[in-house]
């Protein structure tokens, strides 16, 4: 447990309430004589300004601790960004499970490094610092809220361990009732098509309703440790306001330790509930510990980012040969392969094979996406595993990852030292002029992720664009006329068989025009 | 459905918890005064004992001390049950009527299913928000109460004299009012962008993941994380502006619970242990109330959430079944010299590349699309006039994804039709080839196949959903690849078998396959070009 710049401002938070505390007792001593009116009035000035400070406090605690829950997200969302960019193309369910990863599981740590860490401080230290304060006024008051501490820590032991036992099985209730709906909301298509609605809805509701009184007998025993808190925090009270009564009165039954006056007396009577409320905070922020534990295991699995390979380690100087040996790529769920295959340099080879024999497994592999479980890739004789071709190839995949910026900005991403001329080029070549011919702004129309209105075929010719534009030794293509009309087809492949002349190229793909074009063509069964 | 649908959902849902709400408010009424009892009447007791003892003896003798004491003990254990009842009832309350509210509300989507829609995540959505509204209604009787506690706080301040009493009720009437307005100003907004931040951010996570390749071709990965973290953060800005915005209502009632305690104290005309009685009672008001506004804070993303479930079952619910229900007895694909037309009993083939639509159509006819790319007529009539749920109950379809839902077998199978027997279960496992392989499960029908069915291979699958659309006893068959992932010499069988169930059913059959023993299941084929 460390002190925080928001646990520590939590902990100040207990000094402001010994502050107001301190300006009510002076308000008492001084309100006894009716001539100290000037007295009372400061102190009832001195109340507000502890008042004052005390929000300021808690502003502040908040908002520290919620940067600093933005400074630990930043460090986990490096790691899932990473992991999820770099994750084995090919996948769906895991794709789903990671981008949760990398989004949901990232924000359930909020309320853990906002709130419950810097509560966590505060709800050992603050008490122990409102003790202290106490001692001042009153020792045996001081004596009295360290006393309840023991039987309370014993009852939150006894109710605790029952609660947390009985808040994991709830958990799991709930979880198996939200996984029950989401279930349930997938298969639509088949409940519906199969006049279902009834029988299902029926299930549900019953499901529901037990899981609501599961959920209910789970609670009786969850809320015990909150009600030994709340008793607790009442019953130090009630002992500090019947011993100063006492005290105060000389009716004490046995000889008074110490001699208090009304203004200690009400000095520790108003500590008293401040003494249990950094413990109530913690509490209220238990659920945030529990959600926010369950994502870091979960995050804690993802690898630590690695920096991109740099190609100058093994930079591709001329078209390479490849040799694919025995290659199975594995998801799971499927599998496919293994290919042996050879590529030769400088010459245009195509795959093709019906869907989900594995054609795209196969280039996603030479970028080192596809989980190979078996077989080796060689480049020149020298294995992918050794050495990297990220950064050294001409790509166009199904889908174009689009940045915000225009678009001729993004057809430069390729090559970032491009001219203005050389990109322009390429985005003629690749058919975009005429397609953005009836836009306004042309090639410096605006783009993001979302696409803002571009067709399947423009956003395909600017990842062709970008494969012309970065003119590599190696051009990995997959499908890359898909979308376009026979003619654009033609048109395409041919700037792409001159433009690639001599270079390596791998063009994955179904249409049997483009494979009439190759020097080499591979069926995969 | 629209908003106030919503609400009418909740409150008939709230209607049957009624009387535990109500116990959970009494509760909370108790709670809340003898919270702040306890503190006027322990600022009282010390004051006035500490008069006492500087009076003499005298004065020691007359005070009545055990009445207060007693008082005090008793207020901490009222406290501490009743606030325990609350949380109970509460919690009850709340928890009936929203398993009510979560069933009806799938009904409801039901009822009026968009299918585009029907995803998981989608459904997580309605989970949360649901809980939101959850929340709303355990927070219900604290805000009740924390009223409850005001008064109790203006009666006592009442004994100070008016000026006190006025003086708190004016601090309590601003510290609510300005809490409401505060909230209203600073909390909708981030609340709604908080959501539409994390559903940007999800969706270019995905948009880049699909990418990998790429990124890693062009060496981009570092420019599209920074480009996500560039997004994250504006998600952390908004997220930033709510928290801060809470926190900013939390901070009000703490400033005003400190002007509260001045106010009545410096403005009370009574003796010094009323004085303090007043004084400390009104901060326990305001600290009270201090539950009513966090709620209010809360009741942004309430409304948020209540916003999303209503537009999420917006449609209106598909009329029920009329009477002129389609016999289906005629079924036309396409126009002109290569029509093809089918009678009850037929059997067609359909292949082609992929993309060319096969699966879209099947899904067409079935009715869970409805534009379809091919001229169909069903009785003569044209598919955009034949509406979705009088083409359901016509065809019985085994989709290409085989689709499951989490359950036994068992489960799966009986979605096909109400009151199926045991052993029509076993007959219709029996010809899609699977009954061995599942009577050699330790739970045979009862085995469960896991979410989407994923302890089941795919072939298994593909089986499990043929046997289903057997099931479903209509008079067309559609199957989309039936024998994916099957060896020959199970296809064969499968072939032989499907062909003796359509001789004995006289059921239609509309297949889409590629492999060639599925393809001898039907007479006619038809190709689409796409």
């Amino acid at each position: 447990m460390r002190a925080t710049p928001p646990s520590l401002l939590w902990f100040a938070d207990g000094a402001a309430a010994i502050a107001m505390a301190a300006a009510l007792a002076c308000a008492a001593h001084f309100g006894i004589s009716a001539f100290d009116r000037p007295g009372f009035l400061a102190s009832l000035a001195g109340l507000i300004i502890a008042t004052i400070l005390r929000a300021s406090v808690q502003l502040a605690a908040t908002g520290s601790g919620q940067k600093a829950a933005v400074t630990a997200k930043h460090g986990w969302r490096r790691r899932a960004f990473a992991a999820v960019l770099t994750a084995p193309a090919g996948s769906r369910t895991m794709l789903g499970e990671q981008v949760a990863d990398a989004t949901d599981r990232i924000e359930d740590l909020d309320g853990y490094h906002a709130r419950f860490l810097p509560l966590r401080f505060a709800a050992v230290a603050t008490p122990l610092l409102i003790a202290a304060a106490a001692a001042a006024a009153s020792w045996v008051a001081s004596a009295i809220l360290l006393g309840t501490l023991l039987p309370f820590a014993l009852g939150m032991i006894l109710a605790g361990t029952a609660a947390s036992r009985v808040a994991a099985r709830q958990l799991d209730i709930l979880g198996r009732l939200s996984g029950l709906f989401i279930d349930r909301v997938r298969a639509l298509p088949i409940i519906i098509g199969f006049g279902a609605q009834e029988r299902i809805g029926r299930h549900l509701a019953g499901a529901t309703q037990e899981v609501a009184t599961r959920t209910l007998a789970v609670l009786r025993i969850a809320f015990l440790s909150s009600a030994v808190l709340e008793f607790f925090a009442a019953l130090s009270v009630a002992l500090v306001a019947v011993y100063c009564g006492f005290n105060l009165l000389g009716l004490l039954p046995f000889p008074a330790p110490e001699r208090l006056d009304l203004g200690r007396a009400l000095f520790v009577l108003v500590l008293a509930p401040e003494f249990y409320l950094p413990m109530r905070r913690l509490a209220a922020a238990y659920h945030d510990k529990q959600v926010g534990e369950a994502a870091m295991q979960r995050l804690a699995a993802l690898p630590s980012p690695l920096p991109e390979p740099s190609p100058a380690l093994a930079p591709l100087l001329r078209p390479p040969a490849i040799r694919i040996e025995g290659l199975t790529v594995d998801y799971g769920e499927r599998h496919v392969g293994p290919f042996t295959m050879d590529i030769p340099a400088g010459r245009m080879t195509v795959v093709s094979g019906p869907t989900g024999s594995g054609k795209s497994s196969l280039l996603n592999a030479l970028m080192g996406l596809a989980p190979a479980t078996a077989g080796d890739i060689q480049i020149d004789s020298m294995s992918l595993a050794m050495r990297s071709l990220g950064g050294q190839a001409s790509w166009t995949g199904q889908s174009i990852a689009l940045l915000p910026g225009t678009i001729f900005d993004n057809i430069r991403l390729a090559r970032p030292g491009a001219s203005d001329a050389d990109v322009a080029d390429a985005a003629r070549r690749a058919g975009l002029l005429a397609f953005i011919a009836g836009r306004k702004e042309g090639l410096g129309t605006r783009v993001d992720t979302r696409g803002s209105g571009l067709s399947g075929g423009e956003r395909r010719r600017i990842g062709i664009a970008r494969a012309l534009l970065r003119d590599a030794p190696l051009w990995l293509l997959d499908e890359p006329t898909a979308d376009l009309d026979r003619q654009s087809v033609d048109l395409i492949m041919h700037e792409i068989r001159k433009a690639s002349a001599g270079r390596t190229v791998l063009i994955v793909t179904h249409d049997p025009g483009i494979a009439a074009m190759a020097d080499q063509h591979v069926s995969l069964a | 459905m629209t908003g106030s649908d919503l609400e009418a959902l909740l409150s008939s849902a709230s209607r049957e918890q009624r009387s535990s709400m109500r116990v959970a408010i009494l509760y909370a009424i108790l709670a809340a005064v003898s919270a702040v009892t306890l503190l006027g009447l322990s600022g009282w007791f010390i004051t006035g004992a500490a008069l006492a003892g500087l009076a003499g003896v005298a004065a020691v003798q007359a005070f009545n001390y055990l009445l207060p004491s007693a008082a005090i003990r008793l207020l901490a254990i009222v406290r501490t049950l009743t606030r325990y009842g609350e949380r109970l009832q509460g919690h009850k309350a709340a928890l009936l009527t929203l398993a009510a509210v979560r069933a009806g509300l799938f009904q409801r989507f039901v009822g009026a299913p968009d299918l585009s829609r029907a995803s998981g995540d989608m459904a997580a959505t309605l989970l949360q928000d649901v809980e939101a509204i959850e929340d709303r209604f355990i927070r219900t009787p604290a805000t009740l109460g924390s009223l409850g506690g005001a008064g109790a706080a203006l009666l006592l301040c009442g004994a100070a004299g008016w000026a006190s009493a006025l003086a708190l009720l004016a601090i309590l009437i601003v510290t609510l009012g300005a809490s409401s307005l505060l909230a209203r100003r600073l909390l909708p907004a981030p609340a709604r962008q908080i959501q539409e931040a994390i559903a940007r951010l999800k969706h270019d996570v995905v948009e880049y993941a699909v990418c990998s390749a790429e990124l890693v071709a062009y060496a981009m990965r570092e420019t599209v994380e920074d480009e996500l973290h560039g997004r994250a953060a504006a998600l952390d800005r908004v997220r930033f502006a709510f928290t801060r915005g809470e926190a900013m209502l939390a901070a009000f009632v703490t400033l005003m619970g400190g002007v509260a305690m001045a106010a009545v104290i410096g403005l009370s005309d009574a003796s010094l242990p009323v004085t303090m009685l007043a004084g400390l009672a009104a901060a326990g008001a305001i600290e009270a109330i201090g539950a009513g506004v966090r709620s209010i804070g809360r009741d942004a993303t309430v409304a948020a959430g209540i916003d999303r479930l209503s537009a999420l079952v917006a449609r209106t619910p598909e009329p029920p079944l009329q009477g002129t229900r389609l016999p289906g007895t005629r079924i036309t694909i396409g126009t002109g010299a290569g029509v093809i037309a089918m009678q009850p009993g037929d059997r067609l083939a359909i292949t082609g590349r992929s993309g060319s639509g096969k699966t879209s159509f099947l899904s067409c006819l079935a009715g869970l699309q409805d534009s379809c790319a091919l001229a169909v007529c069903i009785d003569g009539r044209p598919l955009a006039n034949c509406a979705a749920q009088d083409r359901r109950p016509l065809f019985a379809l085994s989709p290409q994804d085989a689709q499951m839902i989490a359950g036994t077998i068992a489960d799966n199978l009986r979605l096909a039709r109400s009151g199926l027997s045991e052993a029509a279960l076993w007959d219709a496992l029996a010809t899609a080839c699977l009954a061995d392989e599942v009577r050699a499960m330790p739970q045979g029908l009862m085995t469960w196949i896991g979410d989407g069915g994923t302890r089941l291979s795919g072939g298994q699958r593909k089986r499990l959903s043929l046997a289903r659309a057997l099931l479903a006893g209509r008079p067309w068959l559609l199957l989309d690849e039936p024998s994916e992932g099957l060896d020959v010499a199970t296809e064969q069988k499968l072939k032989d078998n499907i062909i003796a169930w359509l001789d004995r059913t006289q059921s239609g059959l509309i297949v889409v396959t590629h492999r060639p023993a599925m393809l001898a299941l039907a007479d006619r084929q038809l190709t689409l070009a796409g």
